[in-house]
């Protein structure tokens, strides 16, 4: 007889969720889905809100990554108003974006993946956490912690404060950074450059330990989306989008980002609140495509930075140069934070991010606005249109963690067809199937805001597997 | 040295009380600092190392009046997955695992009644705010 076996809920993310694997008759596994059980509706209580306030607001979504929101909100209010952000402005921005970048992919390594990769898949679950990582490796560990630290700081002090900082609006950024904050943040470099040395060099000397995850989570041809600047380099702030295949052929490239309903279209599933984007040329579902640290190390030229342009070489060498294993992610996540750390120098010693000229003014110029960063977990839309006001009619917003839903079906698909035995299972089979959500470090706080007709199917199963009850609304 | 580190969000009513107890106790007594955030984070571990005495005041809504008490070092470090939430003891945990903080650590728990959208205290947990404050600024000015 079919059943079913659940992982509820997943441990170890952003939210909360819960994987379905559903096994045939002959008592192998046929599929798995994962479903989003949260709910949220930022996208319909922000109407009638003025355009201004929308990044403050935004903002809340989430406690990770708020600061991805503020940006795109505040590009898109930059865009309503059509003002010119001033330099200084942009250079606190894309400072913030790094600091952004290099926090959430602290958490998501240190914090969350790295007590399977130091410990093992299989290890005792009760000491898979940050505290075995640190009876194991206390240095380690420390710099797990202060590495978060230095990227939380760099938002503190930009912003007044590490989550859901009021910085970010419409025309630029709220307050000048002074010469002794600059110094400040200048000061955590060294620390911080030394730690992204040691763990990309510890990670890449495991990778032989997880060759069978490496083949098996995730390993699966997709089209890739990123954000490149003019000259084909990683670009966290701005730009143009990218999609490349699994080949590494550029599928479409120049792409503006304000126009981004011409080429990606969303479906949506009665199992999950989540939506899935897919990119309209190719249809649903054959339009999958995957965002964040691993698509941007594909589609990008380089990364422009030395020392992680090195990483990425290797990266590339290793195979060719698109990387269709979903186990990677945590590579390319520890390229991107080495870029970060030189990014952010780079920015930090640039006069012209102590400028005091740091908004620009302007009445609504325009009804529409789309603003678009690249958040840690890939590419952020946010889009309104306002009345003559400024006051939102629509909004709607397009979360990294959405755009992989395909694929992060389709990884834990493949992942426990190849590590669970329902016939016997350990503890570690199923820790795999996490881990292998764990790839895309999923933000579910995020992607799980929108509101409209909310499917409902609620089982009851009784401890046979028996289903005893269900309750549906469609 | 002691550090009162208050916890919670001020926009959910009754859960930024840990913010309100903290402004009652403005003046600090000499030898205090103190920290207000919206959730604890395994950052802090750093930055209570080195201190004498830690308080952590936070709501707790399994708590029925304010209640401050020591945490015991003996105390098994807990196992969460550090993700959206790390409760007080695995700060504590943290900072005795990895920067050998031997200094004492406190909590202080606070009853909540509204946890809506809204930054006004309801009356009663205004007043539990009220007490708390008397029992830790008491607490503050033991050596």
């Amino acid at each position: 007889m079919a059943e079913r076996i659940e992982i509820n809920p997943v441990t170890r993310i952003e939210g909360h969720a819960k994987i379905s694997i559903f096994v045939d008759d002959a008592g192998k596994v046929q599929t798995a889905q994962f479903h989003i059980v949260e709910f949220r509706g930022f996208e319909k209580f922000c109407e009638g809100r003025p355009f201004y306030e929308m990044p403050g607001l935004m903002s809340r979504i989430c406690g990770i990554c708020p600061v991805s929101h503020i940006l795109s909100s505040a590009k898109a209010g930059d865009a309503i108003l059509g003002v010119n952000v001033p330099p200084a402005a942009e250079k606190q921005r894309r400072l913030m974006n790094y600091a952004q970048v290099l926090q959430s992919h602290a958490l998501s390594f240190f914090h969350l993946s790295s007590p399977d990769f130091l410990l093992g898949m299989d290890s005792d679950p009760k000491n898979r956490n940050i505290f075995g990582v640190a009876a194991l490796d206390e240095d380690f560990a420390r710099r797990g912690i202060r590495i978060r630290q230095f990227g939380q700081r760099v938002i503190e002090v930009l912003g007044g404060k590490r989550i859901h900082p009021s910085w970010g609006v419409p025309g630029g950024v709220l307050k000048q950074l002074a010469v002794a904050e600059r110094d400040e943040l200048l000061a955590w470099i060294p620390e911080a450059s030394k730690t992204m040395e040691i763990a990309i060099g510890r990670f890449k000397s495991m990778l032989d330990d997880f060759q069978e995850e490496i083949r098996h989570v995730g390993n699966f041809p997709s089209l890739y989306m990123g954000t490149v600047n003019e000259d084909g380099y990683m670009d966290f702030y701005d730009g143009r989008l990218r999609l490349a295949d699994a080949e590494g052929n550029i599928v479409a490239d120049g792409l503006k980002p304000w126009r981004y309903e011409t080429f990606i279209a969303e479906a949506s599933e009665e199992w999950s609140y989540m939506k899935f984007p897919y990119y309209k040329a190719m249809g649903y579902p054959t339009g999958m495509y995957r965002v964040g640290p691993l698509a941007r190390c594909n589609v990008v030229h380089a990364t422009g930075t030395a020392l992680a342009d090195k990483e990425l070489r290797e990266f590339r060498e290793r195979r060719w140069v698109v990387r269709n294993e979903s186990f990677l992610f945590h590579l390319a996540r520890l390229i991107e934070m080495v870029h970060s750390v030189e990014r952010m120098e780079e920015l930090l010693t640039d006069p012209d991010i102590l400028d005091e000229h740091i908004r620009g003014r302007a009445d609504v110029n325009n009804n529409v606005g789309i603003g678009c960063t690249e958040a840690p977990r890939g590419t952020l839309f946010h889009h309104y249109e306002v009345d003559d006001n400024g006051l939102i009619l629509k909004a709607n917003l397009l979360i990294a963690t959405a755009q992989n839903n395909l694929a992060m079906n389709k990884t834990i698909e493949q992942t426990a067809q190849h590590f669970v035995n329902p016939n016997k299972l350990s503890e570690g089979m199923l820790n795999r199937v996490e881990a292998a959500i764990r790839c895309y470090d999923p933000c579910l706080s995020c992607s799980t805001h929108a509101i409209g007709q909310m499917p409902l199917d609620i089982e009851l199963i009784g401890p046979d597997g028996s289903q005893l009850d269900r309750i549906v609304r469609d | 040295m002691t550090i009162v580190i208050a916890v919670g969000n001020t926009l959910r009513r009754d859960d930024g009380v840990a913010h309100r107890v903290l402004e009652m106790l403005a003046p600090l007594p000499v030898g205090t600092t103190a920290k207000a955030v919206h959730q604890l984070t395994p950052e802090l571990a750093d930055y209570i190392k080195d201190c004498d005495r830690v308080l952590i005041i936070d709501a707790d809504i399994d708590a029925t009046e304010p209640c401050l008490q020591k945490m015991d070092a003996a105390d098994a470090p807990p196992r969460s997955s550090l993700g959206h939430v790390v409760p007080a003891a695995e700060v504590i945990s943290l900072a005795r695992l990895l920067y050998g903080f031997t200094g004492e650590a406190w909590v202080c728990r606070l009853p909540v009644v509204d946890l809506d959208h809204g930054d006004v205290l309801t009356p009663e947990i205004h007043s539990a705010a009220k007490a708390a404050a008397v029992q830790i600024r008491g607490w503050l000015l033991q050596s």
